[in-house]
C-alpha cells in the first residue's frame, strides 16, 4: 500500500494557560489515504479543531502549546519542517473550509483579490488576468453561474450559500492532495448545506484528493464518509468503516452518540448524557475488509 | 462611488445647517456677554456721544434679529464685518491667522497617524510582549496627560533645559518668507529656503509633538484593540490556513478592517486638537488663531468672535467629513450598499 496522505500518530497537545495546564489531545492516532474521505467525529470541545489546526501547522506556531507525537503529510514529518516549510504545504498541498463560510472571507476585500491571493501561493507571478480567468472557472465548476459578478463582489453581497461555493473553489483551486472541512456550513440552513456538501463531495472525486471531514453531525458522517474515527475528550474511542460503525457500534460512546441522533439540538450537536465511566474504555477497531 | 457622493452630498447638506445653527448660536452668546463693545473700544475716556456714535455705526442699538440679518447680508458677500480689535476686516485677520493654526493641528494630525497607527498595529502583532506592553505603557501616558500640560513639560525638557528646539514662535526672524499658502513648512519649501524650512519644522516639532501625544496615545490604544478583536476573526484563521505571509495578515486581514471602526475615533480626537491648540499655541507663544480669539473675546469684539467661532466650527466639519469619506472608502458595505446604487 502508498503512503497515507496524512498519518498522525499518537499526537498528544496541551494547552499551557494562566490557570494550568489543559490536555486538548491524548494520544490521537489516525490516518487518511490517497482519495479518501475520512470523517472525524465527535461532540464539541472533544479536539476535532485542534487536530485540524495541528496538521495545518497552526498550532505549532504559538508559543502557549506542547506538541508530540507524530503528524506525517505525504511521508514527510511535519515536526521536521521549518515554520516556513510548513507554511508552505498550506493552501498549496492543504486546505482547509471552514464552519462559516461568510465570516471566513476578508470582509473588505473583493472576492476575486482573495482568489488571487490563494492562486499566488502556488503560483507567485501568474497574472491578474489568468488569474481570475482561472478562479471563474473553478466558480463554474462549483455551479456558480455569473463568476464575473461574484468575482468583482464583496463578501457581504453574496448569500452564504454563495460564500460556501467560493470557499470550496478557493480550497479546490490549488490542486492540494488533502482537503480538511471543519464542519463545512453548519452556519448555513440544512438545504444549502446538503447542497454544498454533496458539491464538495462531486469535486474532491473530480480532483482525487482526500478529505478530512470534521462533524458532530451523524448524519452528514455517514452520507460523507468512508471511514470514520470517534473521538471523546481527547481520545479515539471507535475507528473503522463508516458502514461497519453505523451496523455496530461496539464503544459505549459511539452508541450514545447514535441513540442521540433522534434528540439532536437545534444546533445539531447530539447531546450525550453526563459523563459515562465505559465512555473511557480503549478504543474498538473495526478490522478492514480485506 | 455613486453611494460615496450621495454621503459626501449629504453629510455636506448636515454639515451646513450646523453650520447655520452654530453661527444663530455664537451670534447670540457673544451679545449676552455683559460688557459695552464700542466703550471697551473706545477706552474710559471717550465720551457718550462718541460711545453712541460707534453704537450706531455698529447697528448694536438695532434689535438682535435685524443684526442677524446684516450678519447674514455681509456672509452672503464672504465678509465678516469689521474687528473693533484690529480695525480690519475679520476675513483679513482670520486669513493673516488661520494658516499657522492649521499648520501647527495638521502637522500634529500627521503625527498621530503616522504614529499612533503604526504603535497600535505594533503592538497587536506582538500582543502581549515586551513592545505590546512598552507601547501600551507609552499610549497610557500620552492619553493621561492633556495636551497643555504636555507642552509645558516638552518645554521644559527640550527647550530649556535641554535647548534643542526653540522655546517660542513659528520661525526665526531672520528668515524671510514670501506667503503663498500660508504654511511657513510649504512655503519655505516653494521659494527653495531649505534653511528656513528646517528652522520651521525646528520650531514646530515641540507644539505639535504636544498637541499630538494623546492623540497618538489614543490611536495607538485604538487601534491595538480592534486589531486584536479582529485577529480573532474567522477570517483571519482562513488566511492562516491558506499560509499567507503574517506582514500580510496583519496588514490586510487584521489593520484594514479594524481601522473601519478606530477612524471615527481617531476622527473625533483630530478635530478635538483644533480645540486644544488654543492652549497650547498659548505656551508656544505660537502666532495662531488663539491670540487673536482670546484678544477678541476679552474685548467683546462681536464680529471678530464669531467670525472665529464659524471658521474653527467649519474646520472641525471638515475634519469629521474627510473622516466619513475615507471610512467609506475603507468600507465596501458603505461604498457599495444596496439602497444607495
Ligand atoms: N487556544 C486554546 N487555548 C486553550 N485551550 C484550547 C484552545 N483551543 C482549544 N482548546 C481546548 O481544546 C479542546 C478541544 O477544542 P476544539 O476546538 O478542538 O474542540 P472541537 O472538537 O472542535 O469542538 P467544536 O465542535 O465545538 O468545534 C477544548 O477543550 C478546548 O478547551
Ligand atoms: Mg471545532
Amino acid at each position: 500500500m502508498s503512503v497515507p496522505v496524512l498519518d498522525i500518530r499518537d499526537l498528544r497537545l496541551a494547552f499551557q494557560g494562566f490557570d494550568g495546564r489543559t490536555e486538548a489531545l491524548k494520544g490521537i492516532s489516525l490516518s487518511v489515504n490517497a482519495e479518501e474521505r475520512v470523517a472525524l467525529v465527535g461532540e464539541s470541545g472533544s479536539g476535532k479543531s485542534v487536530t485540524a489546526r495541528a496538521v495545518l501547522g497552526l498550532i505549532q506556531e504559538r508559543r502557549d502549546t506542547e506538541l508530540t507525537g507524530s503528524i506525517a503529510f505525504e511521508g514527510t514529518e511535519l515536526a521536521r519542517l521549518s515554520t516556513a516549510g510548513r507554511r508552505r504545504l498550506r493552501g498549496n498541498r492543504i486546505s482547509m473550509i471552514f464552519q462559516d463560510p461568510v465570516s471566513s472571507l476578508n470582509p473588505v476585500y473583493r472576492i476575486g483579490a482573495q482568489f488571487l491571493e490563494v492562486i499566488r501561493r502556488r503560483e507567485p507571478r501568474i497574472s491578474k488576468r489568468e488569474g481570475c480567468a482561472r478562479a471563474a472557472a473553478k466558480l463554474s465548476e462549483v455551479s456558480i453561474t455569473e463568476p464575473e459578478r461574484v468575482l468583482s463582489s464583496y463578501p457581504f453581497q453574496l448569500s452564504g450559500g454563495m460564500c460556501q461555493r467560493v470557499m470550496i473553489a478557493m480550497a479546490l483551486i490549488n490542486a492540494p492532495s488533502l482537503l480538511i472541512a471543519d464542519e463545512p456550513g453548519t452556519a448555513l440552513d440544512v438545504t444549502v448545506q446538503d447542497q454544498t456538501l454533496r458539491l464538495m463531495r462531486q469535486l474532491v472525486l473530480e480532483h482525487r484528493a482526500a478529505v478530512l471531514l470534521i462533524s458532530h453531525n451523524l448524519g452528514i458522517v455517514r452520507e460523507y464518509s468512508d471511514r470514520l474515527y470517534v473521538i471523546y475528550r481527547g481520545r479515539i474511542v471507535e475507528q473503522g468503516a463508516t458502514d461497519s460503525v453505523f451496523r455496530d457500534p461496539r464503544h459505549a460512546y459511539t452508541r450514545a452518540l447514535l441513540d442521540a441522533v433522534p434528540r439532536i439540538t437545534r444546533t445539531g450537536i447530539p447531546v450525550v448524557g453526563e459523563d459515562v465511566e465505559a465512555f473511557s474504555a480503549p478504543c474498538e477497531i473495526h478490522a478492514e475488509a480485506a | 462611488m455613486r453611494a460615496v457622493f450621495r454621503l459626501l452630498v449629504a453629510r455636506l447638506f448636515v454639515s451646513l445647517l450646523v453650520l447655520a445653527g452654530v453661527s444663530v448660536l455664537i451670534f447670540a452668546i457673544a451679545r449676552v456677554i455683559p460688557g459695552d463693545p464700542a466703550r471697551i473700544a473706545l477706552g474710559p475716556n471717550a465720551t457718550h456721544e462718541q460711545v453712541a456714535a460707534l453704537r450706531g455705526q455698529l447697528r448694536l442699538d438695532e434689535s438682535i434679529w435685524s443684526q442677524y440679518a446684516w450678519f447674514v447680508n455681509d456672509l452672503s458677500r464672504g465678509e465678516l464685518g469689521q474687528s473693533l480689535y484690529t480695525n480690519r476686516p475679520v476675513v483679513k485677520d482670520i486669513a493673516q491667522f488661520l494658516p499657522a493654526t492649521l499648520e501647527l493641528v495638521i502637522v500634529a494630525g500627521i503625527l498621530m497617524i503616522c504614529a499612533g497607527l503604526p504603535l497600535g498595529m505594533l503592538a497587536a502583532k506582538y500582543r502581549g510582549g515586551v513592545i505590546d506592553n512598552v507601547v501600551r505603557l507609552l499610549s497610557l501616558l500620552g492619553v493621561s496627560a492633556p495636551s497643555f500640560v504636555w507642552a509645558v513639560i516638552l518645554m521644559l525638557l527640550f527647550a530649556f533645559y535641554l535647548p534643542l528646539f526653540p522655546i517660542a514662535g513659528r520661525i526665526d526672524t531672520a528668515f524671510e518668507v514670501p506667503g503663498v499658502t500660508g504654511f511657513l513648512l510649504v512655503d519655505s519649501l516653494l521659494d527653495g529656503q531649505v534653511a528656513a524650512f528646517a528652522d520651521a519644522l525646528r520650531h514646530i516639532a515641540l507644539p505639535a509633538l504636544a498637541l499630538a501625544l494623546s492623540g497618538i496615545g489614543q490611536a495607538a490604544r485604538l487601534t491595538r484593540a480592534n486589531m486584536v478583536e479582529t485577529y480573532d476573526r474567522p477570517y483571519v484563521e482562513m488566511a492562516r490556513s491558506y499560509g499567507f505571509p503574517e506582514w500580510r495578515i496583519a496588514r490586510s486581514y487584521a489593520f484594514k478592517p479594524s481601522l473601519i471602526p478606530s477612524l471615527t475615533i481617531i476622527g473625533l480626537d483630530f478635530a478635538a486638537m483644533l480645540g486644544n491648540a488654543f492652549l497650547v499655541e498659548a505656551i508656544f507663544a505660537w502666532p495662531g488663531l488663539s491670540r487673536y480669539g482670546v484678544a477678541v473675546i476679552l474685548r467683546k469684539d462681536l464680529n471678530a468672535i464669531v467670525g472665529t467661532v464659524l471658521i474653527i466650527s467649519a474646520a472641525f466639519l471638515i475634519a469629521n467629513l474627510i473622516v466619513d469619506l475615507l471610512i467609506a472608502l475603507i468600507n465596501p458595505r458603505i461604498r457599495h450598499s444596496r439602497d444607495a446604487s
